[in-house]
């Protein structure tokens, strides 16, 4: 099932170790979204 | 085409508990925030003896007393099975308890900041001396120490930290101005426990090379902390300021940030200064971070483990001339993550290990051992971030299939052929690549490893300057010399040119009269 993200606000939390904010956000750069907050993490 | 060696290595581990309740920044965090916390009343009751830290298998290998591929072979958990017999004292390196380490601290404060209660501080001095790592001319300029009600007034008039021992008011450390955060009390504990740890661990690396110090030239310092004053928060120079207290005296030196990939990138400009001939022995030293003391410390609780992260860690490490022997740096196969190069997991190894490989006509197979972060798992499992050098491994070995040099159903035995388990503590570059090092060099030597690429990654993003990632990396070899035979420019060389030059004199002397 796609996730519809049109219109949505999104707050992307990336992780250092899994997948990083900007990549996150380079998916969702056609999905309509509104990223209005992305980090990256770092736990180590 | 000579290259630079890796002459010898020193890791070294810092006990310290009470800095982890004291110091740590979650644990200083939660104070501030919600000070009756149940994580906070529960700290004290979680803590490792320092038996039990010396007796913890990852510790034991990052001194050089197991190696990683043993610890592959243990069971999981590893903190409930301590290894019988460990020692604190390892052939790269010492655990160290947290009493040596404040007078250790006290030891590398070049202003007087460091107060610590007079008989403890004699006490020290004699343990500190009975170590091998220091002399009692090391101590000969220390005053008196201080009562307990001066320390208390430093603590209650002059925004002082407090320093514990088993949970006993040993001392304190006084902030360095007035009015200038940079030089707070806090600051200046984080930096001066760089340096102290750093000092250590490059005294330890002094005897395991049989180097004197006044041999050494250049120091490089590769930790994540900064120095300086409000005016130029990170001025530095940690460098000159460790070898001072480790008898450099002919060395100069600078600092390289880069978050965790600091240290590879340090090596890299060691390796590229010796072999420019511009400095024959270069160290490259990092000291342990205060502030990541306990940074999991919630998470571990909650799964019901002790606070693992109680230990702080360092390394130096000694790069020098080609001597015809120790494993070479191979700067001309570098790898590194480009300003462009995108920062998604593939990218990033892309860029650190199948550019450069492929550059230099190999394969991923060809490189025996892959050394990228090593974190220990056990500590961040519990915290979501997964094992780290494992999702390395699985990325370094997709990439393998990707290029169709091993099969699909082959990933997860690539993975373990090529890796290692994770045994460094979570202290941000502590564990980037530089930990295997040691061993690295020892099975280069022994013929073990043909091949090692050390990885650094760093996250730059941290600081809010950017939102790049940042990573490098080298491969190390076998040196190629033939038995015997010394490079040019070795002491052997200019030995036998002596040697040869005196006879052809003799000669002509000979000749004339």
């Amino acid at each position: 099932m796609a996730l519809d993200f049109k219109g949505k606000k999104l707050i992307i939390l990336g992780d250092r170790d899994g997948i990083p904010g900007p990549a996150i956000e380079a998916c969702l750069k056609n999905s309509g979204a509104e990223i209005i907050f992305n980090t990256t993490e770092c736990f180590v | 085409m000579a290259f630079a060696v890796i002459k010898g290595v020193a890791y070294c581990l810092f006990h310290a508990p009470d800095l982890l309740v004291t110091m740590g920044t979650t644990q200083r965090l939660e104070r501030l925030k919600n000070p009756a916390s149940e994580y906070l009343q529960q700290l004290k009751a979680n803590l490792r003896s320092y038996p039990e830290a010396v007796s913890y298998a990852p510790n034991q290998v990052f001194i050089g007393n197991l190696w990683p591929e043993e610890l592959a072979e243990m069971d999981r958990p590893w903190y409930n099975k301590p290894v019988a017999d460990a020692s604190p004292r390892g052939r790269f390196g010492d655990i160290v308890s947290e009493e040596l380490l404040l007078g250790l601290i006290k030891f590398a404060d070049s202003f007087e900041l460091v107060c610590l209660e007079k008989d403890f501080q004699e006490e020290i001095k004699q343990k500190l001396t009975a170590t091998g790592i220091f002399t009692s001319a090391d101590f000969q300029d220390w005053k008196e120490g201080h009562t307990l009600a001066e320390i208390g007034h430093y603590l209650e008039t002059a925004a002082a930290e407090p320093l514990y021992y088993q949970e006993q008011l040993k001392g304190c450390i006084r902030r360095a101005h007035d009015v200038d955060e940079v030089l707070n009390a806090q600051v200046m504990l984080e930096n001066l426990v760089a340096k102290a740890t750093g000092i250590w661990a490059l005294r330890r690396l002094l005897q395991n090379t049989k180097t004197a110090g006044t041999e050494i030239d250049y120091v490089i310092e590769a930790s994540e902390e900064a120095c300086g004053d409000m005016n130029q928060r990170g001025g530095g120079n940690f460098a000159k300021a460790i070898g001072e207290l480790a008898g450099l005296v002919n060395a100069t030196g600078a600092d390289i940030r880069s978050f965790c990939s600091a240290p590879a990138h340090a090596l890299l400009v060691a390796a590229a200064l010796v072999k420019a001939g511009i400095y024959r022995q270069v160290v490259v030293v990092g000291g342990g971070s205060v502030a990541k003391l306990g940074m999991n410390g919630r998470d571990h609780l909650k799964k019901g483990l002790p606070l693992l992260e109680d230990v702080l860690g360092a390394f130096a490490l000694l790069v020098s001339a080609d001597d015809g022997r120790n494993p070479v740096i191979r700067t001309d196969i570098v790898g590194r993550h480009r300003i462009g190069s995108g920062a998604t997991p593939q990218a990033v190894m892309e860029a650190l290990v199948v550019e450069p490989l492929q550059r230099a006509g190999l394969k991923l197979v060809d490189v025996d051992r892959y050394a990228p972060e090593l974190q220990n798992p056990e500590l961040t499992e519990p915290a979501g971030a997964g094992n780290v050098p494992w999702a390395n491994y699985k990325m370094i070995a997709a990439l393998a299939v990707l290029r169709k040099e091993i099969e699909r159903t082959e990933l997860e035995g690539f993975a373990r052929r090529h890796g290692l388990p994770g045994y460094a503590p979570t202290q941000g570059h502590i564990p980037s690549g530089v930990p295997f090092l040691g061993f690295a060099r020892e099975g280069l030597l022994e013929g073990k490893y043909q091949r090692v690429m050390i990885i650094g990654k760093g996250s730059l993003f941290l600081a809010r300057l950017t939102k790049l990632f940042d990573g490098i990396s080298f491969l190390i070899e076998p040196n190629k010399a033939e038995p015997g035979q010394e490079r040019p420019d070795g002491g052997g060389f200019r030995t036998a040119m002596a040697a040869a030059l005196r006879r052809v004199a003799r000669e002509l002397q000979g000749e004339e009269g």
